[in-house]
């Protein structure tokens, strides 16, 4: 009988060790994919997780995560943490089919650190390198989870907001924002108004929001199928700064603003304009799911907005919970393992990392619809 | 389509109104009736300017959205309904080829306009397009398609030089496509500079859809409207884009340019932008 190395990749299943740390999350997962049954072409079992473990580089109130020391977190745990998965899955290297890592888009030197860790247990262990991009790593990991087949995608992050749908074996954007992600506009204001960054300063700003009563006027700047952010950001932290020296706002109502009430409207105006253009794309390429990928799409608020629009147009939204929509490793594992079952690889000399890898320059080979 | 009137706000609820279609953003329906001039005394009585009142009305409704923080959304519906109406009432008033404005309100997110009765550009070159397929196939004289396309040729000089008096206006569209640009039948064009009877067969073209439009004085931003259209045309009608665009911007350069230095000098601004800006696409690289 031949070893199961010798199988054809697809009549076997496979596993995939997946490495994540674009941002101030490092994660590490392992996943198992099952070969399509022989009777049915179109349906795939449900991959299995194996590990989906994740350490955050949690900062103090009112500062962000710089590079240098995202990285230097990423370094000290990445061994940690693939022991760590290892020994969650029950697994040895030599079950491991490849190992992917995260390519890009991201910060470049946690992306780098994460990258040489993906170089040494490839070579350690001899198994072949997946380079992904975190894109793609979000879409299908909620493609996988949710079950939706051919979403609409709003991917919104710390460092990513598009809006994307498949056509022709690319994920094309069809909408992004002009400046900065609507998560860095959240994490931004949570560090004006000194709020804690544990878990995450976007979950503690929905948290102060749902005590927020008033409405207050914001800019909304909806461009076609673009949004930009950072006018909002800055009218927003003006409110609050003149708000701290003194000079406090009034509702219709006579009642003060505060700080719930600017996380309130500041959430309503973005996630509305957010809906918006995933509206307009859904009317453009006639679908009726979304599927909300990325950090920010844990928010409840912006799940509940969408779900009324899409039920509005007859269709559904599709959301995960914070395990696969927050940066992780099984997303890379997952997407890195359908690009490795067609016969992708990335060699050594070209696993460079990039801070620039758009979601429209992957070539989708996994797909044929 | 079944007219969808769950939605609509009481006042019009009762008018006889039939959805013909529905983007994102808004529904479009035909109404047979003027919102405020009884029928029979129209043309008669009452003159108004709408050229053809058997032709019916458009009522575009923007309907509120759910999802939105109701003021929000009020302020919203408000704001570009106003702005939308504004901008067609300011275009018609300048006799740039538009539906004629007739009513507006903001509140309700309503635009009452006058139904052009015809086929849009992208249905039109269609249509030509497999006439002079199956001449061609009829009279087994191939290589001529060149010489045929030439029929399309008028109408989309026109195109060109409405789109250039748009802009001359400091406005621009934002969404132009071959679906947005309605064809009119060619009675008034005869009157202008008609110099052949083929001439006066050309239909006149209409620019709709101003939901997007937006004042502005930038070469840039005409040069991106232009760039649309392009890639609208590319998608569209794509064995012989190459052809229609250049038609259409022949068109525009020439409507522009009618005369004046500056106008000439803008122009030529607006052209060196839009090849910049189909060098570099819409979209930039990723950051942030």
């Amino acid at each position: 009988m031949p070893s199961k190395q010798e199988l054809p990749i697809l009549c076997r299943p496979t596993v995939a060790l997946g490495l994540e740390g674009s941002a101030n999350k490092l994660g590490v997962g392992i996943i198992r994919h099952f070969p399509r049954p022989a009777t049915k072409t179109d349906a795939r079992p449900p991959a299995q997780i194996l590990a989906n473990i994740r350490h955050t580089y949690i900062t103090p109130p009112g500062e962000g995560f710089l590079p240098r020391d995202t990285a230097k977190h990423h370094r000290s745990f990445v061994v940690e943490l693939v022991k760590d998965a290892l020994k969650t899955s029950g697994l040895t290297p030599d079950d491991i089919d490849c190992v992917c890592f995260t390519q890009g888009p991201g910060m470049g030197a946690p992306l780098q650190s994460v990258a040489i860790a993906a170089r040494t247990i490839s070579m350690m262990w001899d198994k072949p390198l997946v380079g992904v991009n975190h894109c793609i790593g979000h879409i299908e990991m909620g493609r996988e989870i949710t079950g939706a087949n051919n979403p609409v995608v709003l991917y919104v992050s710390g460092g990513n907001t598009q809006v994307i749908a498949y056509s022709h074996r690319r994920y094309r954007i069809f909408g992004e924002t002009l400046d900065i992600a609507v998560g860095n506009c959240l994490d931004r204001f949570a560090r004006t108004l000194q709020i804690p960054n544990d878990p995450s300063p976007g979950f503690n700003i929905e948290v102060l929001a749902k005590k927020g009563k008033h409405y207050v006027e914001l800019p909304y700047t909806v461009k076609g199928m673009d949004v930009s952010m950072s006018g909002i950001l800055a009218y927003i932290d003006g409110v609050a700064n003149d708000i701290f020296s003194g000079n406090p706002r009034y509702a219709e109502d006579g009642e003060i603003i505060t700080n719930e009430d600017l996380c309130f409207s500041l959430q309503e105006t973005i996630f509305a304009m957010l809906v918006e253009i995933t509206e307009r794309a859904m009317a453009h390429v006639g679908s009726q799911q979304v599927l909300i990928v990325g950090g920010v799409g844990c928010n409840e608020r912006l799940q509940e907005m969408m779900g009324i629009m899409a039920r509005d147009r007859g269709g559904a939204v599709y959301a995960t919970d914070e395990r696969f929509c927050i940066d992780n490793g099984i997303m890379i594992a997952h997407a890195g393992l359908l690009a490795y079952e067609t016969g992708f690889r990335t060699s050594l000399k070209d696993s460079v990392c990039t801070q620039r890898f758009r979601t429209d320059e992957v070539f989708i080979a996994w797909r044929d619809d | 389509m079944s007219p969808d009137l769950s939605t609509l706000p009481s006042a019009i609820v009762a008018l006889d109104l039939t959805l013909i279609s529905q983007g994102a953003e808004a529904k479009i329906y035909f109404s047979p009736d003027h919102p405020f001039i009884p029928s029979s005394l129209l043309g008669g009585a009452i003159s108004t300017t709408i050229s053809n009142p058997s032709a019916g009305y458009i009522l575009k409704y923007r309907p509120p959205k759910r999802y939105r923080h109701d003021a929000l959304d009020a302020q919203l519906t408000k704001h570009r309904t106003l702005s939308e109406a504004r901008i067609l009432y300011k275009l018609f008033l300048a006799g740039i080829s538009v539906p004629s404005f007739i009513a507006v309100d903001p509140r309700l997110g309503l635009i009452w306009m006058e139904n052009i009765n015809g086929s849009s550009l992208k249905e039109w070159i269609w249509a030509r397009e497999r006439e002079i397929e199956e001449q061609l196939c009829d009279e087994g004289e191939y290589g001529q398609s060149q010489k045929r396309l030439e029929i399309i040729k008028p109408l989309l000089l026109s195109v060109g030089s409405e789109i250039a008096k748009l802009h001359f206006l400091d406005t621009v569209h934002g969404d132009l496509t071959t679906s947005n640009l309605l064809l009119r039948d060619g009675r008034r064009l005869g009157a202008e500079g008609a110099t052949g009877l083929h001439q006066l067969m050309v239909p006149e073209p209409v620019i709709i859809d101003f939901g997007l439009a937006q004042q502005s004085t930038l070469p840039e931003d005409k040069a991106v409207d232009l760039y649309v259209l392009e890639r609208a045309f590319i998608s569209t009608h794509p064995i012989h884009s190459g052809e229609y665009v250049e038609w259409v911007l022949e068109g525009y350069v020439a409507g522009f340019g009618r005369g004046r230095k500056t106008a000439v000098f803008k122009v030529n601004e607006i052209m060196k932008k839009l090849d910049a800006v189909r060098l570099r696409g819409r979209k930039r690289s990723m950051v942030g």
